[in-house]
């Protein structure tokens, strides 16, 4: 085999791939070149073949067909830990971290067969790495005390040691505040800087046109498109030359990736890939700011501690009134999902209040709460929201079986009948009711829920917390309208989230949580809303 | 080989198993008779799994049923028609054997402790809550009489005894009806009814079913205790049989064999009917092995245990031949719902 030289042979080429699961074609015959030292970004909605992707350059997954090259030499890793041996680092969406370990001993993990674990080695590359990259661990520090952000630092580190030549980051940005979605887009620029192949697999379109040198879009497991990314701002620091000549902008990724031009898209939908207004849609029926209707959901300096007493919320007030869409945004971990546990009646609040129209809901038992009127999409789908096991009717009617008794039976005709009405009504697309949830995609598991939830009687509040995550656009739009449109007909409508474009274009005003309270609100209609909720979820007015 | 091993011709070995299977009216009669405990057992071990708890205490809970039913049975005055009389035992028993599976079953509602272990330690003190039954004159021991006198119980009274299906010369009970019926009802229970819905979303999943205000721990609670009462009506039905005495060895395992039984019916009543039929006829050749071809208990026990463990090995592998292999965690990500219009 001739020497690969280092400008013409690409890091990473993709030739032909496929893989199939049983009938299903996750990738169909898939051409990706990742050159080295370029930042290049694998973009689609979820189903696209992402993820199936970094499991075949990672060797988790064989191909069915085709073949992959790694620096021009055939590659085919029958497991992870040759892939490591070859050179490829990945970050995973979810880390792969040992919380009660300190992040040196993390760091060591699964690093050779020795007796005595290399510290010092370590420490030196972890030195090198500071000089070369700027990227700062503190090798003594317990990984379950670290932030988010600081945790995936550790990851991208742990990747970096043996010196990759592939650097494979899979939605690393999920689960990031602002400030550590810019110190990791930066990084990937410097890890790129020093000659290895970063590929960003992502679906947030704004994260590719700050830092991705060219861009492959997934659509249905074929690759739809891709190329040079245009540049206007460069906000990341480094020289590039934009000539603009058949360079790839926003405006062009989106219609690729959604199969839908950017001006069919909802303003919400719009808004959530950041292209387009992102000004709130005005919507009938909006009480006008000022004269506050009364609150339908009243929650009164609520208190919820963890087993050490330690205040996950911390004195929460917090008023939704009639027809009002309210939105809590937020790094995650900041007492948001506490908050909705406590609202929804999975966790027991040690002070406060909660009101539902007057009646006191604060240790109501969930079935209690739901014949109040309030309706709740919870942040775990497959844990707390559905059983993913159970059939779709199931699923869509489990809270009210006692109304199908006949002759002390289960009448399932009139069972049927209502879940076939139900998912008619919430457009849930199931090629068969009696097949199990899971086998639905996750847009169409999350409207099972949604018709679930509101289609109570009576319905008088709806709590979401994160009612759009991993969802596809298409699903995300659905839901968001869906939303809009109980709090139209007069539903009070709480909605969590850390998609910070979604809330501004849902929401009549948006609170932030920062370590367990909240601050705001700041009106959605104020001209510089974004600025101000990404101020206050710094923490700046904790 | 194993009969070779402790000196008997392996051809009359088999023989003499083959013999005890279905050899004789009398043969069958026993199979019959073992497998509706082991079937009763199973019913209610398939009720509490729905609802996500392991009842390992099968053995246990027949004991305590069996000392329950006796209590009753011994104590009820001989003029009682049989049609009071033989509910009222069984009655007894379910009462006892669900007693002490609440036991079992508070602890894991309130207090979070596994029903795997309580339902397993309970097992040696409801052994124990037996004996003790049987070796105090106090309690249900017989009078006695001389130093000969056996520890067991006084014979029930005779409106008390399972009456026998008819068959000339078999000893077959009404309990092999009656274990029918406790399985078709769990089955209805399990399949046709609401409550068969919420133990199963229970099972699968604790939070969800919380979120959608079923009532969790009453369900947990009352899926434990359901299946200590069929366990306890198996007691029952072993002392209203002959010799219509309680001893301190007469659950002798059904209730651990009862378990095989609801663990290789993998959620299914029929499987269960199935399983505990083959297993019945196999534990009375094991019987015969022992009497007819002199091999020793232990080694038919031995025996016993492989065959089911290679049973359950087969069944196993043909359920897996039977689905497509996965080769990997299914993906999260791939819409495989996404082919329907």
């Amino acid at each position: 085999m001739p020497p690969p030289q280092p400008t013409a042979t690409p890091a990473l080429e993709l030739r032909g791939v496929t893989r199939r699961f049983g009938t299903h074609t996750a990738l169909d015959d898939v051409d990706l070149t990742v050159a080295a030292g370029e930042v290049h970004c694998v973009l689609g909605e979820n189903g696209a073949g992402k993820s199936t992707l970094c499991h075949l350059v990672f060797g988790t997954l064989p191909p069915t067909r085709g073949e992959l090259l790694l620096d021009g030499a055939p590659y085919s890793p029958a497991s992870p830990a040759e892939a490591l041996r070859l050179g490829v680092g990945m970050v995973h969406q979810h880390f792969s971290l040992v919380p009660t370990l300190t992040v040196q001993e993390n760091l060591l993990l699964g690093r050779g067969r020795r007796l005595r674990p290399d510290r010092a080695g370590l420490a030196e590359r972890l030195g090198e790495i500071e000089q070369d990259l700027g990227l700062r661990v503190d090798p003594a520090a317990v990984t379950g005390s670290l932030s988010v952000g600081a945790r995936q630092q550790v990851e991208i580190v742990r990747a970096l040691l043996d010196r990759p030549r592939l650097l494979l980051l899979d939605e690393p940005t999920g689960v990031l505040g602002p400030a550590d979605v810019e110190r990791l887009l930066a990084t990937c620029r410097r890890v790129a800087a020093t000659g290895t192949a970063v590929v960003l697999i992502t679906h947030k379109l704004a994260e590719v046109m700050r830092v991705g040198d060219r861009a492959t879009v997934l659509r249905g497991g074929r690759v739809v498109g891709g190329g040079r990314i245009a540049r206007t701002t460069d906000d990341v620091g480094t020289l590039r030359d934009d000539v603009g000549t058949g360079a790839l902008s926003a405006a062009d990724l989106v219609p690729l990736m959604i199969g839908r031009d950017v001006r069919m898209l909802d303003p919400v939908l719009a808004a959530s890939v950041d292209v387009g207004a992102t000004a709130a849609a005005p919507r009938p029926g909006v009480p006008v700011p000022g004269e506050r209707p009364p609150a339908v959901l009243d929650v009164r300096g609520l208190v919820v501690e963890d087993a050490d007493g330690a205040r996950l919320v911390d004195g929460v007030d917090l008023a939704v009134g009639h027809g009002e869409v309210v939105g809590i945004a937020g790094v995650e971990g900041n007492g948001q999902s506490e908050l909705v546990a406590a609202l929804s009646g999975a966790r027991g609040p040690s002070a406060g209040q909660v009101l539902l129209d007057g009646d006191d809901i604060t240790r109501a038992t969930p079935g209690r709460r739901t014949a109040l009127g309030l309706g709740v999409v919870p942040e775990d789908r497959h844990h707390e929201a559905v059983v993913p096991a159970l059939s779709v009717t199931t699923n869509l009617l489990l809270g009210r079986l006692g109304a199908y008794r006949r002759f002390g039976l289960l009448d399932r005709r009139a069972l049927r009948a209502d879940a076939r009405d139900l998912a008619a009504r919430f457009d849930v697309r199931a090629a068969d009711l009696d097949a199990p949830l899971s086998s639905l995609s996750g847009g169409n598991q999350q409207k099972a829920v949604l018709a679930r939830e509101l289609s109570l009687d009576p319905l008088r509040c709806v709590v979401a917390a994160q009612p759009t995550r991993g969802l596809d656009l298409g699903a995300v739009d659905d839901v968001v309208t869906r939303l809009r449109d109980a709090a139209t007909s007069g539903v009070a409508v709480l909605v969590v989230s850390s998609e910070l474009s979604e809330l501004l274009a849902t929401c009549d005003r948006v609170h932030v949580a920062y370590r367990g309270r909240l601050s705001g609100p700041v009106p959605t209609d104020a001209p510089d809303a974004r600025d101000q909720v990404a101020h206050l979820m710094t923490g700046a007015a904790a | 080989m194993l009969a070779a091993l402790a000196g008997a011709p392996p051809a009359e070995a088999a023989a003499a198993l083959w013999d005890g299977m279905v050899g004789t009216p009398y043969a069958i009669g026993s199979a019959v008779n073992t497998a509706a405990v082991l079937l009763l057992v199973a019913a209610g071990f398939l009720l509490a799994h729905r609802a996500g708890l392991v009842n390992v205490g099968g053995e246990g809970q027949i004991c305590v049923g069996a000392v329950a039913a006796t209590a009753v049975g011994t104590a009820l005055p001989p003029s009682v028609p049989p049609a009071l009389a033989l509910p009222l035992v069984l009655l007894a028993a379910a009462a006892g054997g669900a007693g002490w599976a609440a036991i079992a079953a508070w602890l894991a509602v309130r207090r979070g402790v596994s029903e795997v272990i309580t339902t397993l330690l309970l097992n040696f003190v409801g052994a124990a809550v037996l004996v003790l039954a049987v070796h105090e004159e106090a309690l249900l021991r017989q009078p006695v009489t001389s130093s000969e006198t056996l520890p067991q119980s006084a014979p029930l009274v005779e409106a008390a005894h399972l009456p026998l299906l008819g068959i000339p010369g078999s000893p077959a009970t009404v309990a092999p009806v009656l274990a029918l019926a406790a399985a078709g009802v769990v089955a209805l229970v399990l399949h046709r009814t609401g409550t068969g819905i919420r133990l199963a979303a229970v099972g699968l999943s604790r939070p969800a079913a919380h979120r959608l205000g079923l009532g969790v721990d009453r369900l947990r609670f009352s899926a434990l205790t359901g299946a200590g009462a069929a366990a306890g009506v198996a007691g029952g039905v072993l002392v209203a049989s002959a010799p219509h005495v309680l001893d301190d060895g007469i659950s002798s395992g059904y209730g651990f064999s009862g378990l095989v039984v609801g663990l290789l019916a993998r959620g299914s009543c029929a499987a269960a009917v199935a399983v505990a039929t083959a297993l019945g006829f196999l534990v009375s050749g094991g019987i015969n092995l022992q009497l007819a071809a002199g091999v020793p208990a232990s080694l038919t026990q031995v025996a016993e245990s492989l065959l089911i463990l290679g049973i359950a090995g087969t069944a196993i592998w043909a359920v897996r031949a039977a689905r497509p292999r996965r080769a990997h965690r299914p993906d999260p990500t791939s819409p495989r719902a996404e082919a329907t219009p």
